[in-house]
C-alpha cells in the first residue's frame, strides 16, 4: 500500500506549481480530486501559442492519476458542492491569487467551518500577506524576485529566466508542507492554513547567497564555475552540441583525472597541486581536458571518468532520460497509457519505499469531469436526479 | 502558532552533501530535533565557500542553523554503538554515505532495518540506492545535467546573446536542493504510513521530476532545446538601471502591456490581437519592447506594469531580496549566531499560520551537543 493511501485532497489548483504539489501527493498514494470547469479550463489543459506550440501546454504529467470533476465556482450551488467535497477531504489545495478563494466564498474560515481540521494549502506568487501579495506571477517572475534569476547566467551576460523547474520546486515544497501539516493534525487534532510563497521558494534556493550577502559578502553570476572546485565545467565531445559536465572536488580526483586524460604529469604540476591553485589556473587545464573529451563520444568519456571516481555526466536531453535503463529500473520513468490507448513516457515516483514497490502513476489524464459519478454519486451521495439538475443548471459545468 | 508541525520528531543526519543536509534543514525548521552525526573535523559542508567571517561556510550556516551536532568518528570502534544509541531514539535517519561504504559502517539497509525496525531510513544519493548507476559520483554541476534542465539553459536573452556557448547551470545548489526537498517529503510520507522502512531518494530523480515538462513534451513529439525554448516574446528585458522579467500569458495581460507601452502604433496592430498572431511576430515584438524599455528605470517600470495587471518583476540582487518590502513585511529573514557574528537566514518558504517559522538561533560547533550521546531520556516520538 502506498504511504499516503487513505488521504483525500480536494484540488482547486491551476497552472503548474499547485497541480505539481497534488501530483506528488497523488504519486505517493493520496486520492486527488481535481476541480475544473468548462467555463475557464486550466490554462495548461488548453492550447497556448505563447509557448510556440498549438497543443495543450503540459497538462498530462501533472493530471495523471487524478480524478476530475466539473464545478462552477461562480454558481452558488457550485460553491455549496465545493464545500461538501471539502467536508469529506483531508486537504483542500488552491493556487489562485491571494484573496480569490475568499471572494469565491471558499476562504479558510469557511472551509474550517465545514471541516474543523481541514488542512488548506494555498500556493501563490508572493504569499497570502504583505504589500505585494496581489502581484501576478509565473515561474520566471518568482526567479526574478527571489534572486536566483540574477545569480544565474554568464558572468558577462544578463540574468537567466527560470522555467517550469521553478514552478515545480514550489509544488514540491507545497507537498512537503502539506504532509508536515497533516503530521501536526495527527498529533494535535488541529488543521491549519498553509501559505506557500513561490518567490520565497526561489530565494530559499539561493539562501546561502542571501546569508553571505547579509554578512557583506558579494555573490555574483559565475556561469558554470564553482567557488572551490576545478576543473569544473561543460566540455565538448566529438559530437555537436553534446556536452560533458565534469566536476573535480578533491586532489585525489584530480590525480585520477590527469591519468584518465593521458596527462599524468599534471598531477605533480605545482600549478595544480591544490584546489586553490587549480581554481586559479583552471583555464590552462580546460584546454587539455577539452582536447581529450573532443576526441570521444560524450558517453565514452563519461564512463571512463566515472570509472575513475570522477563526477561526470552527459548534459542530457529528455530523449536521453526516457530511455535510460537506470531510471526505468527505478520506476522514475515509466510508460502511461492514455484513455485513447496512446502510450507516453512519464515521470514516475520520486522516491522508492521498501514497503511498497507499485508504480507512481496508474492511469493517464482524466477527461474533464470524467469522475463525477464516483465523486458526486458515491462520495457525496447525490442522487442521479440531483446531479442531472445541477448539470442542467450549470452548477456542474 | 505555538506548535511546530514536526515537534517531537527526532532525526539523525549524516550529510556530506547539500541534498541530505537540506532534508535535515527542512525538518529542523519545522520543529524536528535534528542531530548531525559528524566526523571529528566536522562535515566537509562546513567549509563550502563562500566563507562567512569566522570561517563558517554560508551554505552550512543556511543549512544547519538550529541543528545539533555530535561527533561520531567513523574510524573509531565507538562509531557503531554511538550510532545505534542515536538511532534507537530516532524517527528518521538521513544518510548520504556512498552505497559501497555503508556496510563497513553498519549503515547498510538490511542492518539498519534489522536493528531499528521502526526507523525511517532515508537514503539520499546522487543516483539513488538502486539501479545500475547507484554507485555513480555526482556533484551539483553534473546532477543538474543528469536531470535535463541543464541542457535547456540558458534560454531567452542569454541564449540569444551567446548561442555558441555550452549549456549553463542554475546558480547555487539548485539540483541538490531539489533532492533534499524531495527527500524530506518522502520521509514524511513514510512516517505517515506508520511503517519503519528504507526510503531511496535520488537527486537525479528529483530533478527529472521538477523538469517533467521536458519529458512530457518529448512524448508529445517536441524535443526542447535551449535556443528555441524561449517564450515567443517577453522574458529578460534590460532597463536603464537593471533587468526586469516580463511575461504575458493571458490576453488581458497583453492589453495591459499595450496600455503600458503608450501610444505606440505597432502594438495596436489588429494582427496582434490574438495569441497566435502575437507569437508569430514574437521576435519583432521583443525587439520593440527591448528598445522601449531601455529608457525606463526598473522600479518605475515594474510599478507601472503591476498597476496594469502586467506580470513583471525586477531581477533582484541578493541585497535587494534582503531589503525587499514584501520579504520584510512577511519577516522571512531571521538573525542567526555564527562564530564570526550574526547573519540573516531565510525561514522556510511556507508557513502554517500568519507567522513565518522561526530559524534556529545558532550554527552549532562540531560536537556542541556531545552530551546527547549519553542522554538517558531519549525516546522515539512515534514509538
Amino acid at each position: 500500500m502506498k504511504p499516503l493511501a487513505g488521504l483525500r485532497i480536494a484540488d482547486f489548483t491551476v497552472h503548474a506549481a499547485g497541480p505539481f504539489c497534488t501530483h506528488m501527493l497523488s504519486q505517493l498514494g493520496a486520492e486527488v480530486i481535481k476541480v475544473e470547469t468548462a467555463l475557464r479550463p486550466d490554462i495548461f489543459r488548453k492550447s497556448h501559442a505563447v509557448y510556440g506550440r498549438q497543443g495543450p501546454a503540459t497538462f498530462d504529467q501533472v493530471s495523471s492519476n487524478k480524478l476530475s470533476v466539473r464545478l462552477n465556482l461562480k454558481h452558488p450551488d457550485g460553491v455549496a458542492l465545493a464545500k461538501q467535497l471539502v467536508a469529506v477531504s483531508d486537504v483542500a489545495a488552491e493556487s489562485f491569487r491571494a484573496g480569490v478563494m475568499d471572494r469565491l466564498g471558499l476562504g479558510y474560515d469557511v472551509l474550517k467551518a465545514v471541516k474543523e481540521d481541514i488542512v488548506m494549502v494555498s500556493v501563490s506568487s508572493s504569499g497570502q500577506t504583505g504589500p505585494e501579495s496581489h502581484f501576478a506571477g509565473y515561474a520566471p517572475l518568482f526567479g526574478a524576485w527571489g534572486g536566483i534569476g540574477h545569480l544565474s547566467g554568464h558572468a558577462d551576460g544578463p540574468p537567466v529566466e527560470m522555467r517550469h523547474v521553478m514552478d515545480h520546486s514550489v509544488g514540491m515544497n507545497a507537498a512537503l508542507a502539506t504532509l508536515a501539516a497533516l503530521h501536526r493534525r495527527r498529533r494535535t487534532g488541529a488543521g491549519c492554513h498553509v501559505d506557500v510563497a513561490a518567490r520565497e521558494v526561489a530565494s530559499a534556493l539561493v539562501g546561502d547567497a542571501l546569508t553571505a550577502a547579509s554578512a557583506g559578502i558579494r555573490v555574483d553570476r559565475m556561469g558554470n564555475a564553482d567557488l572551490r572546485r576545478a576543473p569544473h565545467g561543460l566540455y565538448p565531445s566529438r559530437d555537436s552540441d553534446r556536452w560533458i559536465a565534469i566536476a573535480v572536488s578533491s586532489d585525489a580526483e584530480f590525480r585520477s583525472l590527469a591519468a584518465v586524460i593521458g596527462h599524468p604529469e599534471l598531477a605533480t604540476d605545482p600549478r595544480y597541486a591544490t584546489a586553490a591553485s587549480r581554481h586559479g589556473n583552471a583555464a590552462g587545464l580546460d584546454g587539455q581536458i577539452s582536447a581529450w573529451t573532443s576526441a570521444r563520444t560524450a558517453e565514452a568519456a563519461t564512463d571512463l571518468l566515472q570509472s575513475a571516481g570522477i563526477a561526470a555526466h552527459v548534459s542530457w536531453a529528455a530523449s536521453d532520460i526516457v530511455s535510460d535503463p537506470h531510471m526505468r529500473a527505478r520506476g522514475s520513468i515509466l510508460d502511461v497509457a492514455e484513455t485513447g490507448g496512446a502510450i507516453r513516457a512519464a515521470v514516475g515516483r520520486v522516491a522508492r519505499f521498501s514497503s511498497d514497490d507499485s508504480p507512481g502513476i496508474t492511469r493517464g489524464t482524466p477527461d474533464l469531469g470524467g469522475d463525477e459519478d464516483y465523486v458526486y454519486g458515491e462520495l457525496l451521495g447525490l442522487s442521479r436526479a440531483r446531479i442531472d439538475d445541477l448539470v442542467a443548471d450549470r452548477a456542474i459545468y | 502558532m505555538t506548535d511546530t508541525p514536526l515537534a517531537g520528531i527526532r532525526v539523525i543526519e549524516r550529510a556530506t552533501g547539500a541534498a541530505a543536509a537540506q532534508a535535515g534543514r527542512l525538518m529542523c525548521q519545522m520543529g524536528a530535533e535534528v542531530i548531525m552525526a559528524e566526523p571529528p573535523d566536522g562535515t566537509p559542508l562546513r567549509q563550502e565557500p563562500p566563507l562567512l567571517p569566522g570561517g563558517t561556510g554560508a551554505l552550512f550556516a543556511f543549512l544547519s542553523a538550529g541543528k545539533r551536532s555530535v561527533i561520531c568518528d567513523p574510524a573509531s570502534d565507538g562509531f557503531g554503538p554511538d550510532m545505534d544509541r542515536l538511532l534507537a531514539t530516532a524517527d528518521i535517519l538521513i544518510d548520504d554515505t556512498p552505497l559501497r561504504d555503508r556496510a563497513a559502517l553498519g549503515l547498510d539497509r538490511d542492518r539498519v532495518a534489522r536493528d531499528h525496525p521502526g526507523l525511517v531510513h532515508l537514503s539520499v544519493l546522487p543516483f539513488g540506492a538502486h539501479g545500475p548507476k547507484a554507485d555513480w559520483r555526482g556533484e551539483e554541476l553534473t546532477l543538474i545535467h543528469s536531470g535535463g534542465e541543464g541542457f535547456l539553459l540558458p534560454n531567452g536573452l542569454s541564449a540569444d546573446l551567446f548561442p555558441d556557448r555550452p549549456p549553463l547551470k542554475i546558480a547555487g545548489h539548485f539540483a541538490q536542493m531539489q533532492g533534499g526537498t524531495t527527500a524530506a517529503m518522502a520521509a514524511l510520507a513514510a512516517l505517515w504510513s506508520g511503517q519503519g522502512q528504507f526510503v531511496d531518494v535520488s537527486v537525479q530523480d528529483a530533478n527529472v521530476a521538477v523538469g517533467a515538462f521536458a519529458v512530457q513534451r518529448l512524448g508529445d513529439g517536441s524535443v526542447e532545446h535551449r535556443l528555441t525554448r524561449s517564450f515567443k516574446f517577453g522574458g529578460v528585458i534590460e532597463c536603464a538601471d537593471g533587468y526586469v522579467e516580463l511575461l504575458t500569458l493571458e490576453s488581458r495581460q497583453w492589453q495591459g502591456l499595450v496600455d503600458l507601452l503608450g501610444a505606440q502604433d505597432w502594438a495596436a496592430d489588429p494582427d496582434l490581437a490574438d495569441e497566435v498572431g502575437r507569437s508569430a511576430r514574437g521576435a519583432e515584438i521583443n525587439a520593440r519592447i527591448r528598445a522601449w524599455a531601455r529608457d525606463w528605470k526598473v522600479t518605475d517600470l515594474v510599478r507601472a506594469a503591476q498597476d496594469r495587471g502586467v506580470p513583471m518583476a525586477r531581477y533582484n540582487t541578493p541585497e535587494q531580496v534582503l531589503d525587499g518590502a514584501q520579504e520584510n513585511a512577511r519577516a522571512i529573514f531571521h538573525p542567526v549566531k555564527t562564530e564570526g557574528g550574526p547573519v540573516r537566514v531565510q525561514s522556510l518558504p511556507f508557513r502554517f499560520g500568519p507567522e513565518a517559522l522561526p530559524v534556529g538561533p545558532a550554527v552549532p560547533a562540531p560536537g556542541a551537543d556531545q552530551s546527547l550521546l549519553t542522554r538517558t531520556d531519549m525516546r522515539r516520538a512515534t514509538a
